[in-house]
């Protein structure tokens, strides 16, 4: 594989660039490079050599094969909102932003399937769905600027995973423009295609690595029917996994997400929030339920009643209305945005279902061990097996020092995932931060056919280089 | 002092309403149904009484078809201690809701009785006046704040331009604005609890109140679909645009 470029740019590879989308289209001023070559980490100095800005497919394909030739990396950019660092730009590769395509079409009520442009903003296809009584189930915190591009390359998860899965259960189809130009066209809109490999699913999470999602052709969903919101307090986290299963037992759950004292302590100070309830509590767990009728709730009733006898909850609330339904959900997808200010330093870890009580038990240990003097909050997609570990950074102690200390303390948290057969990486994907952890989860062989695939789909090396793997 | 709160049962905030396809009304077919906001911040303002020592009793009414026990059993698990139900058929006018209300009174003796300042389905902001001049109460609407005092009661009300402070002699009413509090959440050992509270239902003819309607609804239709707005190019287009299009600059 060639080496990444890092120099800045050459005046007539910008006006190639220019030729191609327009040149106006062609960023190199240090604002846009600041904007577009981050994502929501803030580890890497963001040093792209340009951002380029293409309108259609057209453009996509000739802007890689320019690349390809010129042996530059690129760097697919959906919404950047990113958590593992994989649409970081900081050694002089080209930013390609997929902001501009970001058409809704051919909307099938049939089939449910809708067209979008890689830049199509989460929220919008949630939206376009709504309008048509319709319902895209994938949704998180940062769906206002997310793009479906991004999703479907971070094959990204979020708070119904429980019900509805990931992102890969909803792309119906894709295309792709790989790392020599070519157009891929997978699946095209199937439910039933055995014709070989599906090699949708392969692109599906590759981080941008495999190449440019330009397209893809997603599925909805019916609408739930009167969703409503429990907020359960809950004395320690086996608990939490009692109640899931107390729940999961008898209901299907739209949702069971928790989170920990600290963490509903920083949202309601700092979003204004109120608290659900006086009765303090360890951990919080927020369940969602259809209503489909009076039963529904009859039911969640009888379970919280059981689980108050049994002692796994202490106290809880239900939405009265849409407006509380919204206001309890807050609690829970405030908390990212809210730890934001402190830079925290996140995991993003899974084992399966049953195994969650002692790994979460092991991983509590270590850390709290190992983290005496620092703020720790908890959350996450816990009916997924999916926890959210993060740690706050004091203010008056240096980056470095902090990425150095948590880096290390990981290890040991990985060597427990390791042990539980668990993942490095449950939602946020590989990217740059968690490179250097993928072998507690992937065997080396894996690692090994990963690279192979890579290079099947990008012989020249130039699709976001350095993620995932080196 | 007892305490009366009214309850009504309205379309969901959240919910987008549509008129039905005849056009002759809101179509409320599956349709989410809550308490009225206001109503809630006046049941959180009896509650709160109640926890002060202020109330020894809060009463929560509601006026309407069965469904609306739905709403009287959330005031009951936020904290009220019985319910009445006046039990009517379709939608009714605020003077009718009034003059059962004034039957409620009579019958409960209320030192005060604390309503939303208005409900956000019909948006009339009458009830609790009309309560006023049926019983001869003494009335401080759009309260944001609400102090007990012995045989009166201070209610600070938002008006245009700041804030005014009347007092008022109990027995009294006060209808709630949205500044007046926060309600809590309805908590699950509550709401079981709620089950199990008093609630009575009376009929209008109970109160000696005769049903009646003054107004007939001609139509309900959507307000104009606004059109898409335009991007525009720059600075130089936009005031163009503001100037010979527009004409508003
Ligand atoms: C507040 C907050 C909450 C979040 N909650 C969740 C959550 O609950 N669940 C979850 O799964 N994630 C969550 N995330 C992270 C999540 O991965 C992203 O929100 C989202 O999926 C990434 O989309 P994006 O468009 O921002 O991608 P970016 O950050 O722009 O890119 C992500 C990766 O995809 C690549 N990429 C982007 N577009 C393309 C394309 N068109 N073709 C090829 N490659 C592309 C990039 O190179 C990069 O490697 C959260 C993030 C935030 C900030
Ligand atoms: C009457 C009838 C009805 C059918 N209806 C359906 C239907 O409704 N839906 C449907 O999807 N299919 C249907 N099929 C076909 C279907 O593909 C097979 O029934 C079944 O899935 C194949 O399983 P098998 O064990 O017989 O595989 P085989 O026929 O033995 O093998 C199928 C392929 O899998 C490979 N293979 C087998 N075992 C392994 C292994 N352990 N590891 C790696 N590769 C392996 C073989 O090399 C071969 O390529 C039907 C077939 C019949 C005869």
């Amino acid at each position: 594989m060639s080496e990444p470029a890092t120099k800045p740019l050459s005046p007539e590879i910008l006006s190639a660039l220019g030729a191609i989308v327009g040149e106006e289209r062609v960023l190199t001023d240090a604002e846009s490079a600041a904007r577009y070559g981050a994502d929501w980490t803030r580890v890497h100095s963001p040093a792209p050599a340009a951002v380029v800005l293409p309108g259609s497919v057209e453009e996509v394909q000739e802007l890689v094969r320019l690349a390809a030739r010129q042996g530059l990396a690129v760097v697919p950019s959906g919404g950047r909102t990113g958590l593992s660092g994989g649409a970081v730009a900081c050694r002089g590769e080209l930013v390609l932003a997929l902001d501009r395509m970001n058409a809704i079409d051919d909307f099938n009520p049939v089939e449910r399937t809708v067209r979008c442009g890689a830049g199509v903003v989460t929220e919008q296809l949630q939206q376009f769905a709504e309008e048509r009584e319709l319902f895209y189930p994938v949704d998180f915190a940062s769906a206002g600027s997310s793009q479906i591009g991004g999703n479907i390359s971070t094959n990204a998860g979020g708070i119904k995973v429980i019900r509805h899965g990931m992102t890969r259960d909803w792309v119906a189809g894709l295309k792709l423009v790989t790392g020599t130009g070519e157009l891929l066209d997978l699946n095209r809109g199937l439910v039933k295609n055995n014709a070989g490999y599906d090699l949708r699913q392969l692109v599906i999470g590759a981080e941008g690595t495999l190449g440019v999602v330009v397209e893809a052709t997603m599925r909805l969903a019916r609408p739930p029917k009167d969703p409503a919101v429990l907020v359960l307090g809950v004395p320690d986290m086996a608990s939490i996994m009692d109640v899931l299963a107390a729940y999961q037992g008898r209901m299907d759950l739209q949702a069971f997400e928790f989170f920990s004292e600290l963490a509903l302590q920083k949202v309601v100070e700092h979003q204004g929030l109120q608290r659900p309830f006086d009765t303090p509590a360890a951990y919080y767990a927020l369940l969602e339920f259809e209503q489909v009728s009076d039963a529904d709730m009859e039911q969640a009733m009888a379970l919280f009643e059981h689980c108050v006898e049994q002692g796994w909850v202490l106290d809880g609330v239900i939405s009265q209305s849409v407006a509380q339904a919204l206001s309890l959900w807050r609690l829970r997808e405030d908390i990212s945005e809210t730890i934001s200010r402190w830079t925290p330093y996140k995991n993003d870890i899974s084992t399966t279902v049953s195994k969650v009580p002692a790994f979460l038990a092991e991983v509590e240990s270590v850390v709290n061990g190992a983290y005496p003097d620092f703020e720790i909050v908890w959350f996450g997609h816990i009916g997924d097996g999916n926890v959210h570990l993060n740690v706050l950074k004091p203010d008056a102690l240096p980056m470095a020092e902090f990425q150095q200390r948590c880096g290390e303390v990981s290890r040991w948290v990985f060597e427990i995932v390791q042990r539980y057969g668990g993942s490095v990486s449950a939602e946020h994907g590989v990217g740059l931060l968690k490179k250097d952890y993928l072998l507690y989860s992937r065997s080396a062989l894996e690692v090994d056919l990963m690279r192979q695939i890579k290079r099947a789909f990008d012989p020249e090396g130039i699709m976001n280089p350095g993620k995932i793997f080196d | 002092m007892k305490v009366l709160v009214a309850v009504k049962r309205v379309v969901d905030y959240n919910v987008k309403v549509r008129a039905k396809g005849d056009g002759s009304d809101v179509d409320l077919n599956n349709v989410k149904m809550a308490i009225n906001p206001f109503c809630e911040i006046a049941v959180e303002e009896a509650v709160r009484l109640k926890e002060a020592g202020v109330a020894t009793e809060v009463i929560a009414v509601s006026v309407g078809e069965k469904a609306c026990q739905e709403q009287i059993r959330t005031a009951l698990a936020l904290g009220a201690d019985r319910g009445i139900q006046v039990e009517t058929e379709g939608s009714v006018e605020p003077l009718v809701v009034a003059k059962l209300l004034k039957g409620v009174v009579e019958k409960e003796q209320p030192q005060l009785v604390i309503l939303g300042k208005q409900s956000i389905d019909g948006d009339n902001n009458q009830t609790g006046q009309m309560l006023g001049a049926l019983t001869n109460m003494a009335q401080g609407t759009f309260a944001s704040e609400v102090k007990i005092d012995g045989e009166t009661v201070n209610v600070t009300r938002e008006v245009d331009g700041g804030l005014q402070t009347v007092q008022l002699k109990l027995p009294a009413i006060v209808t709630t604005d949205l500044r007046l509090n926060e309600p809590r959440y309805a908590s699950l050992p509550n709401i079981m609890k709620a089950k199990k509270k008093q609630l009575d239902v009376y009929s209008p003819a109970d109160l000696g109140v005769e049903v009646k309607s003054h107004l007939s609804q001609l139509k309900v239709e959507p307000p104009a679909e606004r059109q898409a707005g335009i991007k525009v190019e720059d600075v130089d287009q936009l005031v163009d645009k503001l100037k010979n299009e527009a004409k508003v600059i």
